[in-house]
């Protein structure tokens, strides 16, 4: 740009209209707030006329009333710790085991997603030709078909097409696939576990991860994990294998999932994670391309640059953008209700037809629906601050 | 000499450049060769592709009244001429291609009516009207400039053409599409002015509608439609609407959340100099935004709001919530039924292969138009 100069005229004495302006301003400004809050006054008041004519007040009392279904799904959390869902509870227990469900689905496929997308995205720019066109292939297909046909076919096509219980095969003795549910191998809790066990054994992840986190010494760290291991173990585990086993039509032991959660984790995980590797792509080939010529200047593998050169500048780019996935995620899991999975939206149905507060209940799980997107949104800024002041701004 | 070593390059290049790519290599080609065969082996031997084709009427109309089914077809014909004409600028293909495409499809056609296959007939019509008039809008360059005021006569053509079985009725993939098409034009006005009031200059309606926006894309889409679909009858008494009315504005209530972002960030692309330019010329705000702003930054979101089309088009299927049957609610109307149960991979294969086409055509247009601007620009 050239530097241009221009001749200004002096400007001819002005009267000074500032206030008068000043004042119109905030008239304008106070009538569009009034007529804001006029406007919503009306809708309230239209929305209660309405109820009223077909005989309904608006009352959030129907939370304390007791709910009178039941849900199998998931566990209830009450202050004497977790426990089963049952009919006489009230229907804010219901709601709230319902968000319980969505949050737990939400944790789960965010994290199946994360691991799924990020592979994807690194396949997507792999040396191999094939790995490249495959995850192409797989990922356009995946974006380009609407996430309710890929939950429903995950449901009635797969998940309820396997074996049904009593001819499933359990594997390995511990791992069964069947209609009714994925059956899993876990820990349980003894029944009196001692006090310097459980202590012990609750420091060795906590020791695990200060040996992941400080580099220069995780084998200090690591050598507290096994010390402590070691010590919970000798003074009595208090944790318990327990296997799944099949006894006529139902299992013993070990952990389930139900089917409903399983085709909705696969469902929301693999539509969410094709997006992300569209992400974790963009983010990789904005890497100036003189990095990968430094990186293989100085004789760096092809892996070691990825590992120490490519992903610690990606995960700072790709963070936000992945933070609105997650959010639209969380906000996906209503489409539970599509295959019968008790989340919010699907238990609030079920209360809104038994007690007839559609509207009421409405309100209490916008709400929650709310806090769940503003929570995830706060977390990915708080870890997008600490990314950036750990390694500075590029 | 060189020509012969080229594909041996290449290979080593792509597939065997590592041992580790290698072994790749090795284990991905069985599989997916034992994956083809496995699906072409069911594909044409197993599956009973029967099952789609007797119930394609409930698939694509859903309960429209089958005497009504041609007009439909014109109607079909008329969106494909559109289609046809909007890619004229986007896509260039040759005469002899256009010529090549349409004498092909009109063989088929001619095949099927002899072997009574009333459907393929008019599809292959439809597509030919769509090669004519694409070809037509390449030769023809004026034609692009009518295009959206074609899009609107062809629009209220096509509704003349089917309203008459009543609104409620309409069903299937006609009605997934036809919704798509009026709540991504609706949400538009909706999305631009909730833009301009997210950075006007007074606190109110700036606030108001930054928290409209924030709300709207926090909630899911299933409970704004749910729920506008529950208000609405409250608000109006004695006439509710139908249902699909109260769907579109859901949507469109929902989307303009989603466009508003879109526009938001065309308007912050326009550089300042342009409307202080404006205001050098003695032009009110108004004005500027209209004929200077406005202009500039739809140019530059117009990939984004084709790609919203899309959003929109793959979310048409929640619409089961309030009871509407769509193209996905219409497959599995099939599949309940105890006649045609048992063909759950044959309709759910041709589902995902509609969606996937004709999320195709609308990715590949988007694509083709950032490319445009991207190229213009410079």
């Amino acid at each position: 740009m050239t530097q241009m100069t221009i001749e200004i005229q002096a400007p001819a004495p002005r009267i000074d209209i500032k206030p008068r302006r000043r004042i119109l301003y905030l008239a304008k400004q106070a009538s569009i707030v009034l007529v804001a809050i006029a406007l919503f006054a009306w809708l309230a008041y239209a929305i209660r006329s309405g109820l009223a004519r077909n005989g309904i007040n608006f009352d959030m009392g129907f939370l304390t009333q007791s709910a009178n279904f039941d849900i199998g799904e998931g566990e209830l959390l009450t202050l004497q710790g977790l426990r089963q869902f049952v009919s006489s509870d009230s229907n804010a227990q219901a709601l709230f085991l319902g968000l319980l469900n969505t949050l737990k689905t939400s944790c789960l496929a965010i994290a199946a997603a994360t691991v799924l997308g990020v592979f994807l995205g690194i396949a997507r720019v792999s040396q191999n030709w094939l790995v490249r066109q495959l995850s192409f292939i797989f990922v356009e297909f995946v974006r380009n078909t609407p996430m309710l046909i890929q939950l429903v076919f995950w449901y009635f096509a797969v998940v309820l097409r396997m074996p049904a219980l009593s001819d499933a095969t359990l594997w390995l003795h511990s791992v069964l696939f069947s209609q009714q549910g994925f059956y899993f191998p876990g820990f349980e809790i003894t029944q009196q576990p001692s006090f310097v066990g459980a202590l012990a054994l609750i420091l060795v992840p906590v020791f695990l991860v200060k040996a992941w986190m400080v580099k220069s010494k995780w084998l200090t760290w690591a050598a507290c994990a096994t010390a402590s291991l070691i010590v919970s173990i000798g003074s009595g585990l208090p944790l318990k294998l327990t296997l799944p086993e099949v006894s006529g039509f139902s299992v013993t032991g070990g952990y389930s999932l139900s089917p409903e959660i399983i085709a909705l984790l696969l469902g929301l995980s693999i539509y969410t994670a094709a997006f992300l590797a569209e992400i974790v792509r963009g983010a990789i080939n904005s890497i100036p391309k003189g990095q990968w010529e430094a990186a293989a200047a100085l004789g760096l593998t092809r892996r070691a640059t990825f590992r120490d050169v490519l992903i610690p500048q990606v995960a700072r780019v790709v963070l936000p953008a992945f933070g609105n996935q997650y959010i639209s995620l969380a906000k996906s899991t209503s489409l539970g209700i599509a295959i019968g999975f008790s989340d919010l939206f699907n238990v609030y149905g079920t209360v809104a037809n038994q007690s007839g507060r559609s509207l009421e209940g409405m309100i209490v799980v916008m709400v929650s629906y709310l806090l769940v997107s503003w929570m995830i949104s706060a977390a990915i800024n708080t870890a997008n601050k600490r990314l950036l002041k750990q390694g500075g701004v590029r | 000499m060189k020509n012969s070593n080229k594909p041996l390059k290449w290979m080593r290049k792509n597939l065997l450049a590592t041992i580790g790519d290698s072994l790749l290599t090795l284990v991905i080609v069985p599989l997916l060769l034992w994956a083809s065969y496995s699906l072409l082996h069911w594909g044409i031997g197993i599956a009973k592709w029967h099952a789609v084709e007797e119930n394609l009427r409930v698939l694509m109309v859903g309960t429209f009244p089958a005497e009504l089914v041609p007009q439909v077809w014109i109607a079909a014909a008329i969106m494909s001429a559109l289609v046809g004409i909007t890619f004229g600028g986007l896509v260039v293909a040759s005469v002899v291609f256009s010529t090549a495409a349409t004498s092909l499809l009109a063989l088929i056609a001619l095949c099927a009516t002899y072997s009574n296959e009333s459907a393929i007939t008019y599809f292959c019509g439809c597509l030919a009207v769509g090669v004519i008039a694409h070809s037509v809008s390449l030769k023809v360059p004026k034609v692009k400039k009518y295009a959206v005021l074609l899009w609107c006569v062809g629009f209220i053509g096509i509704s003349a053409l089917v309203a008459p079985a009543g609104w409620d009725r309409v069903g299937g993939l006609m009605m997934s599409v036809l919704f798509t098409l009026v709540a991504s034009v609706l949400s538009v006005p909706l999305g631009v002015a909730l833009a301009f009031g997210r950075r006007s200059k007074y606190a109110g309606v700036q606030v108001i509608c930054t928290f409209y926006i924030e709300v709207m894309r926090s909630l899911p889409l299933i409970l704004v439609v749910y729920c506008i679909w529950v208000v609405t009858p409250l608000l109006s008494p004695g006439y509710p609407g139908p249902d699909l009315v109260r769907g579109l504005l859901g949507f469109t209530l929902f989307f303009a959340a989603y466009v508003a972002e879109y526009v938001r960030s065309g308007l912050q692309s326009v550089p300042k100099g342009q409307i202080e330019a404006a205001q050098s010329l003695g032009m009110t705000p108004y004005y500027i935004n209209r004929d200077v702003v406005l202009p500039q930054a739809l140019r530059v979101v117009v990939p984004a709001l084709v790609g919203n089309v899309l959003d929109i088009f793959n979310t048409v299927p929640l619409l089961f919530i309030i009871g509407i049957t769509d193209f996905l609610r219409a497959g599995q109307m099939i599949l309940v039924n105890p006649q045609s149960g048992g063909y759950t991979y044959e309709i759910y294969l041709f589902m995902f292969a509609v969606y996937l086409a004709i999320a195709s055509v609308i990715t590949f247009g988007a694509r083709r138009l950032e490319a445009r601007m991207a190229g213009d620009h410079r």
